[in-house]
């Protein structure tokens, strides 16, 4: 087991390696740094004005050292007037450039610092990955007991009624994406058009203080999204192991029927579906992004699109990395949970 | 502070006599009237005085304290000369204060100055500093604080400093720095500038918001880290794209209290909501701010339905749906014709163009950038006539009516709308037109340089100001690839006539030129719109979007 996680880890920082190279090439295109620098300095600047700007802060520097020294591998940019350091990569505001460590890159433990929130990435994600694992946090709370339930009970007895109803409640909420679903919820409930006030149409006081009042709709709307899609994966599950020996067995001994589902076929019915709730994880983390600006909650899928709308080079590699690693440990925690559910996979 | 002397005939510049006189004739309005008066130095009790008039006063039944929540965009703060964004002001202004104030009505007042005088021709400002105006680390504000402040200006080669485009008449162009002996301290209380040609804009360009008065001692680049002002706030927090909060600074003597220029409110919240009005009618039927920015499109209407207050105000911002004459496409220069401009021009009905890109909140235009709202305009000029047909006869006498114009437009509300109503309009005149809309990150990255694109402009307190940033030729905004020397020797004497009514002679034939080049389809003037619940007073929109929170407070 220890070497297999080791590998993991091994794989997670070459992936991690591989991916932020792509995203950084991608950043230091020549049309995204002229973006960044009429973000950062004058959105009507000439072209002249770019070009100094981008080259006094070491933005026209050979690709292979600006990834070195992002990495802490190489120094860092600084620039010289006269002898002395009048500028450096590493001064953060308040520090002279002249005091500023020669290398500060991620082996230094520096994740850089965002040209848009003028502040420390290691920071930023920090506080927007806090809110959206609060947001997670409700969501999976709501999402994964509601789904197991309407997946389990139409998957008792296939075909039934019940089994129809609920499947047809699952398909529907899977097949509406958030940005439907998300909108019809704050017309019908938060709007004075429909006059349902019941919740808020907006989340941006429940970064300070959840209430049920402002963190309903966003709850329910990425909750709803997944809960159909493990909600029918349950349903397979459930209705394939209905039909195993055992349970034929069980039923001809006379065993009430609550009790083959809960003792029986329960345990066996949810190896499938724990595999698709830990795949919800990194997909959560792209799926708030629509949810999260729909509902002004400045959380991790917000901070993405700021970052990549400004070309926010370091803090895109940051949230690169958060991806990458929240991927791999949720499937590591998945193969891991497998291993334990499933005894066919711990004997051999 | 000083009082005026009631007595007006002395200390009174000629100028303003003679307005008065004019108004009084009903040859000028009181708006016109009172731009040009205060710009020459007179105080606006005394402008009213001169024509027989009171101030329209604010309500006065504001309570002391409370706090307002606007929903704002926040903005990462950066030295206030290299601000681009009047957003960033709405924070900053807390603290860094202005040296005169320009308001909706036209008039200019004196903040960080009690008064200041012109001569005749322009060349010379007096600036008389307000006495007992003290920053907020105690020391008292001087004469070398503002020559200070205006040496920062005038830097030109400093990276994205926009001020140095508003005190060029003290740029000396070998330097690029301030002109020797053109910032003179005469004594702790006064400044006087001697300009090296004359200039009318010199005092509306320091009432813009990027001309934040600061202290030596202050580093540009952290304003948040120190803090060092004159005005009645201090930021509280600052997380960019989140909340900006703004607490009074109870450990400050500010000077407008005994003034009685107000900041009533003890807490001021700026909440971002991103960039959709939807997202701010959710804020606003949530109950999480109290005010809006600013308003924009259809939700206007829909803000008035929800029962809050509007705040309406006709200004000089615009839209322009300009060809460039410069550019190429496919190896020719289009545009280059003036046919094809006129051609353009002539297949657009601006009033069209106001009703579908701006939902019919605004006045019709004449094309040529310059209107109502400005001192000096020649209400006689008329635009090229509305005429399709002849439009289309224009293009086949320049062999062009099958050529496909390539319009651009950044995307978001009323520029994309009004954009696509200009291609509606063209195509229904039998002209060929492509429609590209591109996302506001990279629209501006070449935002001059589109063939045929639009392009929002603020207002501007003088009509000459406008053509100077952007049709004067070889300047960087000048996206209209536009250059004519008859034009700009016009504007180079308008610039030099301080008196508006011998400079609208100047400025028609200016107004003709731009209109007969076919330079620009700029088809009309923008109202702004602010909303706010009831029980907010004094939030009113500012023609110029200037950050005066001093004047916010809640209802008593």
């Amino acid at each position: 087991m220890g070497l297999f996680i080791l590998r993991r880890v091994g794989v997670m920082l070459l992936t991690a390696l591989c991916l932020t190279f792509i995203v950084f090439l991608l950043t230091n295109l020549e049309p995204n740094l002229e973006k960044l620098a009429k973000n950062q300095a004058n959105n009507r600047m000439s072209d002249e004005q770019v070009v100094t700007w981008l080259d006094s802060r070491g933005y026209l520097d050979p690709m292979p050292i600006k990834y070195a020294r992002w990495l802490g591998l190489a120094p860092a940019f600084t620039r010289e007037e006269g002898g002395e350091v009048v500028f450096s990569r590493c001064a953060t505001p308040g520090v002279d450039p002249a005091d500023a460590p020669s290398f500060c890159g991620v082996l230094q433990g520096s994740w850089g610092f965002s040209t848009v929130f003028k502040a420390d990435v290691l920071a930023i994600l920090a506080e927007r990955g806090w809110q959206t694992a609060k947001l997670m946090f409700f969501v999976m709370l709501v999402m994964v007991p509601g789904a197991l339930i309407l997946g389990v009970l139409a998957g008792m007895k296939e075909g039934s009624k019940l089994d129809r109803s609920l499947s047809t409640v699952s398909i529907a909420t899977t097949a509406t994406p958030e940005y439907v679903s998300g909108v019809i919820f704050i017309a019908v409930f938060a709007s004075s058009a429909v006059g349902l006030r019941w919740f808020k149409g907006t989340a941006t006081s429940a970064m300070e203080n959840i209430t049920f009042e402002n963190f309903t709709l966003p709850v329910l709307t990425i909750a709803l999204y997944g809960m159909g899609y493990i909600a029918r994966m349950t349903r397979a599950s459930m209705t394939e192991v209905m039909t195993a020996q055992y349970i034929r067995t069980a039923r001809l001994k006379g065993v009430a029927f609550k009790t083959i589902v809960l003792r029986h076929a329960l345990r066996n019915a949810l190896i499938a579906p724990f595999t698709v709730i830990m795949l919800q994880f990194p997909w959560l983390l792209n799926g708030v992004v629509i949810v999260e600006t729909l509902f002004n909650y400045k959380g991790f899928g917000w901070t993405l699109v700021q970052a990549a709308g400004n070309n926010d080079i370091d803090l895109l590699l940051g949230v690169s990395i958060i991806s990458v690693v929240v991927v791999l440990v949720t499937q590591l925690i998945s193969d891991i949970g497998y291993v334990f559910l499933n005894p066919r996979i711990r004997m051999a | 502070m000083t009082k005026h002397d009631p007595n007006l005939a002395e200390g009174i510049h000629p100028g303003a006599v003679m307005f008065a006189d004019e108004h009084k004739r009903g040859l000028m309005d009181r708006r016109e009237f009172l731009t040009r008066a205060t710009a020459l130095g007179v105080s606006i009790p005394a402008a009213y005085a001169m024509i027989g008039a009171t101030p329209a006063k604010a309500d006065a039944h504001m309570q002391q304290g409370g706090t307002v929540r606007m929903q704002m965009e926040v903005r990462a703060l950066k030295d206030p000369r290299t601000f681009d964004w009047t957003q960033m002001s709405y924070v900053a202004a807390g603290w860094l204060e202005y040296l005169v104030e320009y308001n909706s009505d036209g008039s200019f007042r004196g903040m960080l100055l009690d008064s200041w005088e012109t001569n005749d021709d322009a060349t010379v400002y007096t600036l008389k500093v307000r006495p007992g105006v003290t920053w907020n680390n105690g020391d008292p504000f001087t004469a070398e604080h503002v020559a200070f402040n205006f040496a920062r200006w005038a830097e030109a080669d400093a990276e994205g400093n926009s001020m140095a485009a508003r005190v060029t008449s003290i740029v000396d162009p070998e330097t690029n720095m301030a002109a020797e002996g053109a910032i003179e301290v005469v004594d702790d209380l006064t400044v006087r500038l001697n300009l090296l040609q004359p200039d009318i804009t010199l005092i509306p360009g320091i009432a813009d918001y990027p001309a934040h008065v600061i202290h030596p001692d202050q580093d540009p680049t952290d304003l948040l880290g120190q803090q060092l002002g004159t005005g009645p706030y201090l930021s509280e927090s600052h997380e960019v794209g989140v909340k900006s909060v703004l607490v009074r600074n109870t450990d400050h003597d500010w000077w407008g209290y005994d003034a009685g220029w107000g900041a009533a409110l003890d807490r001021i919240e700026y909440v971002d909501y991103g960039t959709d009005p939807s997202a701010w009618l959710a804020a606003a039927e949530s109950e999480e701010v109290d005010a809006i920015y600013e308003n924009v499109g259809e939700y206007v209407d829909i803000f008035d339905s929800i029962g809050w207050a509007k705040s309406e105000v006709v200004t000089g911002s615009t839209i322009v749906i300009r060809p460039n004459q410069q550019t190429e496409v496919n190896g020719m220069r289009p545009y280059e014709d003036k046919r094809v401009r006129q051609a353009l021009v002539m297949a657009c009905d601006n009033s069209v163009l106001l009703e579908l890109g701006y939902a019919g909140q605004g006045v019709d235009a004449i094309n040529c950038h310059v209107g109502p709202v400005h001192p000096e305009f020649d209400d006689t000029a008329e635009r090229l006539p509305y005429d399709p047909a002849r439009a289309l006869e224009l293009l086949q006498e320049a062999g062009m009516a099958d050529f496909e114009h390539e319009l651009f437009s950044i995307d978001d509300d009323w520029r994309r709308n009004t954009t696509d109503a200009v291609a509606a309009q063209l195509r229904d005149a039998g002209i060929p037109v492509k429609r590209t809309i591109l996302p506001g990150s990279t629209f501006w990255n070449d935002w001059t340089k589109y063939p045929f694109s639009s392009t929002n402009w603020n207002h501007r307190p003088l009509g000459t100001q406008v053509l100077g940033l952007a049709y004067k030729s070889g300047v960087a905004w000048n996206e209209f690839g536009w250059s004519n020397a008859e034009f700009d020797a016009l504007l180079a004497e308008a610039n030099a006539i301080a008196d508006a009514d011998t400079r609208r002679e100047v400025m028609g034939k200016i107004e003709r030129i731009v209109i007969e080049e076919g330079v620009t389809i700029q088809p009309y003037w923008r109202s702004l719109f602010r909303h706010y619940r009831e029980g907010v007073v004094g939030i009113d929109m500012h023609i110029a979007y200037l950050p005066q929170m001093y004047k916010w407070g809640l209802a008593a």
